[in-house]
């Protein structure tokens, strides 16, 4: 229950900055498309080298969670269609200007069409999920 | 000077390494607290299992055991923290604009909900073929070094790329 909670809290930090920052912004992610834009790719930069910066930091002074559990970091593998898909969701990142996380930000922020973005990730998932029981290796 | 400084944490836009650091804190933070990756698309799962019938297929059962995980939990709290952004920055209220998609595209609002429902779904199927959404893959797995994050992402953004340029002269009318 704790953990729910945390989780929550950690959320509402991560909505507020992607809002924040303008990830939610339609023009901002199109204008990062077209090289018009470069705000976002600044955001995701950084947030990458911070990233980085607090993974070393936290394995070379700490390596454990708070709780003392080694930390254990989860390495997506590359499956025989990864590629691809990464190429749909780029596609889709590039028509609704919106990604999984930034579109829940909308959500938040009222906009109306960002339910609709928010509805076609859920059928999204969904078709994988039907697709999935027929290839195994999707 | 306390008034100034409230308006440019919860009002004025911020600057690009304000919220790349936050979010960036959020890797190490996750797996200090909880062991976990950071990751919002996997949670998409949950919610088909929650309002689709699905809980017959094998993926639901075999990686969403639990309907109400943690990842609901962070799904809630991004939808929070867009909202608290919106209400602090007195921008509060539902609006049908979408940026410049809205200004230049005159269709019928049906048509308009379906073009971004596409969109969605693309995304949607996308991540999970892919393995991971921006967070998952080009926030958390760079930041890990992860090679095949890197080449995911890659591709995450030549889609983008052509996207945006169809939607800009197809849609658009070609004006940035």
């Amino acid at each position: 229950m704790n953990k729910k909670i945390g989780i929550l809290g950690f959320g509402i930090i991560f909505g507020f900055a992607l809002s924040r920052a303008g990830a939610s912004d339609f023009d901002l992610i199109l204008g990062m498309f077209l090289g018009a834009d470069y705000t976002l790719v600044g955001v995701i930069g950084t947030a990458i080298v911070t990233g980085f910066i607090g993974m070393q930091f936290l394995k070379k002074f700490k390596n454990s969670t708070i709780s003392g559990e080694p930390i254990k970091i989860s390495y997506k593998e590359l499956k025989p269609w990864s590629l691809l898909g990464a190429g749909i969701f780029g596609i889709g990142w590039g028509i609704s200007g919106a990604c999984p996380g930034t579109v829940l930000a909308q959500l938040g922020e009222g906009k109306i069409l960002g339910l609709s973005t928010f509805l076609g990730m859920i059928v999204g998932t969904y078709i994988y999920a039907l697709l999935k029981e027929k290839y195994e290796d999707i | 000077m306390i008034a100034t400084l409230i308006r440019t944490i919860f009002a004025d836009p911020w600057p690009f390494w304000a919220g790349g650091i936050i979010i960036g804190l959020l890797v190490p933070l996750l797996y200090y607290f909880y062991n976990t990756a950071l990751g919002v698309s996997t949670g998409y799962g949950n919610l088909v299992k929650m309002i689709l019938p699905s809980r017959h297929l094998k993926w639901i059962k075999s990686k969403f055991p639990e309907t109400w995980s943690w990842r609901v939990y962070f799904i809630i709290g991004i939808i929070l923290g867009g909202f608290v952004s919106s209400a602090l920055a007195g921008n509060l209220g539902l609006t049908s604009e979408m940026g410049s998609f809205t200004t230049n595209v005159q269709w019928p609002p049906l048509l308009t909900a379906i073009y971004f429902f596409g969109g969605g779904l693309l995304l949607g199927l996308g991540a999970r073929i892919a393995g991971g959404c921006t967070s998952g893959h080009s926030i958390h797995g760079i930041a890990n070094l992860h090679v095949s994050s890197i080449l995911v992402t890659a591709l995450f953004v030549i889609g983008g790329i052509i996207a945006a340029n169809l939607v800009r002269f197809a849609l658009l009318g070609g004006a940035w």
